[in-house]
């Protein structure tokens, strides 16, 4: 943040327009974002009604269906899918970033990362599809390399919901991280070497401390997403990779309980944005350069989601 | 500069949302089962009557009724099932069919409008396709089993195998396969029933109501519960022998779908068309030679020219699903959400 | 140096290829003659259905063209506003509005989707392109707000203060002074916005009613059932629209800035 807003200079007080551009936002969002989020938090308190729906009789049955150990193995399953899919695409990014911030033709690596990444969400799910059906791409070369005498069936497992999530997210995670180390001053890393540290040593020391915010955002770009996975499970899973997701939309598509479905929502809500909260807490002020002025951590988390914005949505 | 940029894009929407909606075509919308209808049936429609049709699918009553309780409630036509077809009369969703709008209901087989007991008098629906769902087997790659639902016990097809998702048809395939009602409403039994599925889910590859047809052409799943129109439509035409399609001998759940004008529809006058179209025997019997399956339409199976997977009387031992009431709908659906959570 | 990154270049190359791979192989199934799996023979008869036999295919683009554009036309205004406030001016609830323009993203969307859809069933909203509209508006402002923001810091209150001295009325400074200067957040804000609303899937999925299928939910009901491998062809033409969409946006955007 180059200048701490609505401090000094800033216009304020009566007559000022501040309030009056303000408005539609607030307005809006508000209505469409908050409100709908405010019912949800209801909802969740509510008996579900017999056809769909609520009925206005508080009760907590949604919170203790949730409580239910049948339910723990759907949000064991959810967290092992996120956090492994995460920390494989992390492990993938940090690399790939370092590289394209050295190289030397930036533009057209940064072209091969983008348009795998600017194709629809969908059509890559369906790419995989078509890779790894029984008729697919990996069987036919196997058969035909003699690698395999009858098809493999690759889809519908938890392997493949890994794999398709991390194809799906590593841009997100390699853009932000690219943009950082292409900042960092790497002759500090030289210097680091010259005064005998060793190679992972100066990486360690130097570099990684000042890439963090870098990381960071790759990390709640991943990991966010992938832990409301709906989709992918849905299209490339099985019986044993049915995720949060998937349970909140057959509450609500199917099965016609609003209440657990929005109990479910509310858990998943609170889980990101604590977690988002805390990182951002524990990451203090270096968050991204961050001024260290004393900024609440919001404000700060936002500039960390408008970098991730940039590096996703600005370079498209 | 800016001011160029919106006003572009101000006349581009313009643009747009003029050529959508172009024109006074009478249109309808119809909320239909995916598979149900040729396209070519519909385009036939169109060119006849001028009425551009928008069809959107569903892949189970339950995500279709869901669709409309939320709010989707601007179709006109919907296909439920019987027991879905009571609880839309209950929850008032319905409008009265005028049946002097529907002249070719005279076209439907009285035995099985006899079997109705969800609308007797077919005051709100009209029947359209009787049929259940059943198993496919490859012949290629599996032998040696009975036509009897413990095929899905065979832990040797283990990730092989699909089922539906489709609380009513699993569950009634359960209860089914020991003995009782599909529509059972004794907790002890439909608890038996869930131990059932459970025994199966670790062979199952997943609970699919809308791919399975096509992971079964391509060779992916071996063993799948589903509709055989769906199998057969997907499967290549040359190879259709490899397929054994059966009804268990346990017996199944089955099912009347029927057209239903939705209350309120916009375009009911265009929705009775619509029907009547579909009930008159030259176009049941395309619908029926497309799906390969047995017409309800008398004057309609002379017409036919292909030979059904199945007939009526193959449904012998069928029954047909019901409205299971509140308490009762719980039960199940408390069981269904065991199956889908535990792994 | 060239050496000591041989590591991370071998990271990135088999990146790549594990990225392109997927859609190396729907271009080439796109030519595939046949209508199932293997490879038959070349054909570009799925590219001539495309264009001339996907009628359903066409309204579904239709369908998402105006989502796209309405709601980022929308979004950016809002948004944009929204910034311009947060950035200079001293108001109420400047704290919750960053608050609430930063909470839609980092959650999933299906809660987005989930809580809107519950939203406008308890106000009895009929679900339909409207509400599809509504939503990707909702999605799509916190980026615009963000990246016109991060614009609008790059200047200092000083230019806002030499209008002002100038003797220009606010709406004068808004229109001459601000909206210029953000002009370039203001546009990628304004494409974000559109490529988002063209890509999203699972939000759409919850709030969309009768005969509003946009293009992504057509794929998704494509790949569940009952297609041909039109897709494949429509997949390649998406991909090279894209790109080519991209690459001009970029090209374009680069004018803007030298001007």
């Amino acid at each position: 943040m180059k200048r701490s807003p609505g401090r000094a200079g800033a216009a304020g007080g009566a007559g000022s327009p501040g309030g009056l551009y303000a408005a539609p936002s607030l307005f809006w969002l508000t209505v469409f974002f908050l409100a709908p989020l405010a019912i949800i938090v209801a909802y969740s308190f509510l008996t579900p009604g017999p056809r769909g729906g609520v009925e206005w009789k508080p009760t907590l049955d949604a919170y203790r269906a949730i409580a239910n150990p049948s339910f723990a193995r759907v949000t064991l399953n959810t967290i092992v899918v996120a956090i492994g899919a995460t920390a494989v695409t992390m492990l993938i990014a940090v690399p790939c970033g370092y590289y394209m911030a050295r190289s030397s033709r930036q533009t057209l690596l940064l072209m091969l990362v983008m348009i795998p990444f600017w194709t629809n969400f969908l059509i890559r799910i369906y790419a995989w599809i078509a890779i790894l059906g029984n008729e697919g791409f990996l069987n036919d070369l196997l058969i035909a390399t003699g690698l395999a005498r009858q098809s493999v069936r690759f889809l519908y497992n938890r392997g493949a919901v890994m794999l398709v999530l991390v194809y799906t997210y590593l841009p997100y995670a390699i853009l932000p991280l690219y943009s950082t180390i292409d900042k960092f001053d790497f002759s500090l890393l030289e210097a680091a070497r010259d005064l005998g540290a060793s190679k992972l040593g100066a990486i360690n020391k130097v570099l990684l401390p000042n890439i963090k915010g870098g990381i960071l955002t790759a990390f709640l770009f991943t990991f966010i997403p992938i832990f409301g996975a709906y989709a992918v499970p849905l299209l490339v899973g099985g019986t044993d990779s049915y995720m949060l997701g998937n349970l909140i939309a057959d509450e609500l598509t199917k099965s016609r309980d609003w209440p657990l479905a929005s109990a479910i929502s509310l858990v998943i809500t609170l889980v990101t944005t604590m977690g988002v909260l805390l990182l951002l807490r524990a990451n203090g002020t270096s968050v991204l350069g961050g001024s260290g002025d004393g900024e609440k951590p919001v404000p700060e988390a936002s500039s960390a989601a408008a970098y991730g914005a940039q590096a996703i949505g600005g370079s498209r | 500069m800016n001011k160029r940029i919106v006003s572009a894009a101000l006349a581009a929407v313009a643009a747009l949302s003029l050529s959508s909606c172009g024109g006074k075509a009478e249109k309808l919308y119809l909320f239909n089962w995916m598979y149900y209808i040729p396209e070519d049936v519909i385009e036939d429609f169109t060119k006849e009557t001028g009425i551009q049709v928008v069809v959107d699918a569903y892949a189970s009553n339950e995500e279709m009724y869901n669709k409309i309780v939320a709010g989707g409630s601007g179709y006109d036509i919907v296909v439920p099932s019987g027991d879905y077809v009571s609880i839309m009369i209950a929850e008032g969703l319905l409008e009265p069919i005028d049946k002097a709008l529907v002249p070719n209901l005279a076209n439907v087989d009285p035995a099985a409008i006899a079997r109705i007991g969800f609308d007797k008098g077919n005051r709100y629906s009209v029947p359209f396709m009787m049929a259940a769902a059943g198993v496919s087997v490859n012949k290629t790659r599996v032998s040696g089993y009975e036509h009897s639902w413990s095929v899905f016990d065979r832990a040797d097809l283990k990730g092989r195998m699909t089922m539906l998702d489709d609380m009513r048809e699993v569950l009634g395939a359960a209860l089914k396969s020991l003995g009782y009602s599909v529509n059972d409403p004794d907790p002890a039994h439909v608890e038996e029933a869930r131990l059932v599925v459970e025994r199966w889910k670790p062979n199952l590859v997943k609970f699919d109501a809308e791919s399975f047809s096509k992971g079964f052409a391509a060779g992916e799943f071996w063993v799948v519960q589903g509709y055989a129109e769906n199998v057969f439509i997907e499967y290549p035409e040359d190879r259709r022998g490899e397929v054994d399609f059966f009804f268990p001998k346990e017996g199944t759940p089955m099912y009347m779908d029927s057209f239903c004008v939705m209350k309120g529809a916009k375009n009911a006058a265009q929705a009775h068309k619509f029907i009547d179209y579909m009930l008159r025997p030259d176009i049941a019997a395309r619908v029926s030679d497309y799906l390969m399956l047995p017409s309800p339409n008398v004057p309609g199976r002379l017409l036919m020219k292909v030979k059904p997977n199945y007939s009526f009387d193959d449904l012998a031992n069928s029954e047909f699903k019901e409205d299971l009431g509140q308490e009762t709908l719980k039960l199940y659906n408390d069981a269904w959400r065991r199956i889908r959570v535990g792994n | 140096m060239r050496k000591r990154s041989s590591f991370s270049k071998a990271v990135f190359i088999g990146t790549i290829v594990f990225l392109s791979l997927p859609l190396l192989v729907l271009v080439l199934y796109s030519f595939n003659e046949s209508k199932s799996g293997s490879w038959t023979g070349f054909s570009l008869r799925w590219y001539v259905k495309l264009f001339t036999d996907s009628p359903q295919l066409w309204r579904a683009f239709g369908n998402s063209v105006i989502v796209a554009l309405s709601s980022a036309l929308v979004a950016t205004m809002i948004g944009t506003l929204g910034a311009v406030a947060v950035n200079w001016y001293k108001f109420r609830l400047r704290k919750y509005l960053r608050t609430i323009t930063f909470l839609p993203m980092i959650l999933p969307e299906i809660i987005i989707g989930v809580s809107l859809l519950v939203f406008f069933s308890g106000i009895g909203l009929k679900l339909s392109l409207f509400t599809v509209f509504v939503a990707h508006v909702s999605f799509n402002l916190p980026f615009v707000f963000l990246l016109v923001l991060a614009r609008l810091e790059e200047f200092d209150f000083s230019i806002i203060e030499a209008a002002r001295d100038l003797g220009a009325s606010e709406t004068q400074t808004l229109l001459k002074v601000i909206l210029p200067i953000s002009m370039p957040g203001i546009i990628s804000g304004f494409l974000t916005a559109v490529t988002l609303s063209l890509e999203d899937f699972v939000i759409t999925f919850f709030v969309t009613g009768p005969g509003a299928t946009t293009l992504p939910l057509y794929v998704y009901s494509a790949i569940r059932f009952g297609v041909s491998p039109v897709i494949n062809a429509l997949s390649v033409v998406m991909i090279l629209g894209t790109v080519a969409l991209t690459w001009s946006t970029r090209n374009f955007l680069k004018y803007i800035a030298a001007k």
